[in-house]
């Protein structure tokens, strides 16, 4: 072997051997992926055109499901997910629509930027959970939700009214999480539940990733809104007819 | 006999009786009590005050669905349970182990989580969210809703 051989031959090596062990591990199977939250990114439309001003179905679900606390004390009261009536003039005629709100579970979420113990945090799939076992109850992210979706617990919940889900005790916040508990098992949540059951069907959560979802399906072929887009939240809670 | 005979063998019987019972004794009794009468616990403490019951509740067939075996769980449940709940919460990997399963076997907190964390004055804050009854028999009591659910 001549030097000028020796030299290509050497170089080839030296250049192939780290090349072919990334190629290696590129095309090792991702376990980590695709259990748990996996690579999903969830969001929900609510269509606002079929969502009846006097149904209270996703509210009552919710709290079921969830065990928020209801105290009938507006200072202490717990709202995953409520509804609000606004009311809007076009010229001399008035129209109200009743809006449910709740967590918008953003893809930039300002709650979870300011989070002095990371208690709040955006999962892999997008969802923006609080660990309450973390929450000191600083009461921050209340202040930084643009959307008024986060609570706080002055008092404990009293009882269980699923005994398959925990309830909070006092001092620490907290807001929707999509039932996470529910679609990590692959169960949707218990609102789009109730509202599939009521036959209205206004709810609907699903993978904003997938092309082929309802979810995608909906935002393409409808005019939709998220509530203050203009803050860079990147909420992931689209409305149609609002 | 010689008298200084005598006291020569006395000497030397205390010489080596001493180091045998002040440090071989208790090192002897130590082991004795760590290798045969540790299981005693395991087959039901009497309580201090004469009670019959046995020091913990266990279930009917023991060691027959749980998920570690018994010397794992009695020292080291609570790092199965951080991890389980760090799993679940951060990651969303829902295992099989939770408190509800623990829950089919030692259906009585009261009975057997509470006995030896009130020994050893350590008080878990698991169970005032997590639902676990005290006891079966205060199911009803326990989680009777003081106001309907969809109010």
């Amino acid at each position: 072997m001549d030097r000028r051989a020796f030299l290509k031959t050497g170089g080839l090596f030296l250049v192939g051997t780290p090349c072919l062990g990334g190629l290696l591990v590129m095309s090792a199977p991702r376990t980590a992926a695709a259990s748990g939250a996996g690579t999903r990114r969830w969001g929900m439309v609510i269509d606002l055109r079929r969502c009846p001003a006097d149904c209270t179905a996703c509210l009552d679900a919710c709290r079921r499901e969830n065990n928020v606390a209801l105290h009938d004390d507006p200072r202490w009261d717990v709202h995953w997910i409520r509804k609000v009536t606004i009311a809007r003039k076009h010229g001399k005629e008035e129209r109200t629509r009743t809006v449910p709100l709740l967590c918008n579970h953003c893809d930039h979420p300002p709650c979870a930027q300011v989070c002095p113990v990371q208690a709040t945090y955006k999962r892999a799939d997008g969802i923006v959970i609080v660990d309450q076992h973390r929450c000191i109850g600083c009461r921050y992210c209340l202040i930084a939700c643009p959307y008024n979706a986060r609570f706080f617990n002055y008092k404990g919940g009293e009882t269980w009214t699923n005994t398959g889900y925990p309830k909070r005790s006092h001092g620490v916040a907290e807001s929707c999480h999509l039932c996470a508990h529910r679609l990590d098992e692959g169960r949707p949540p218990a609102c789009v539940e109730a509202c599939r059951a009521r036959g209205t069907g206004a709810l609907c959560v699903g993978d904003l990733d997938d092309p082929d979802s309802e979810i995608a399906r909906l935002i393409a072929d409808n005019s939709v809104k998220r509530l203050r887009d203009d803050l860079g939240t990147e909420p992931k809670v689209y409305y149609i007819g609002l | 006999m010689s008298e200084e005979g005598t006291i020569g063998r006395l000497r030397t019987f205390v010489l080596v009786a001493l180091p045998v019972v002040v440090i071989l004794a208790p090192l002897g009794y130590s082991l004795y009590d760590h290798v045969f009468a540790r299981p005693s616990l395991e087959d039901g403490d009497a309580l201090e005050d004469g009670d019959a019951a046995p020091f913990l509740e266990f279930p009917a067939e023991r060691d027959a669905g749980c998920v570690r075996d018994t010397e794992y769980m009695r020292f080291h449940h609570w790092e199965l349970l951080r991890e389980v709940r760090d799993q679940a919460m951060r990651h969303g990997v829902r295992g099989e182990i939770s408190l509800d399963r623990c829950r089919t076997c030692h259906q009585s907190r009261e009975r057997f989580c509470n006995r030896c964390h009130e020994a050893v004055s350590l008080e878990p804050d698991c169970f005032g969210c997590h639902y676990y009854p005290a006891s079966p028999t205060a199911l009803t009591s326990d989680t009777a809703p003081a106001h309907g659910p969809g109010r």
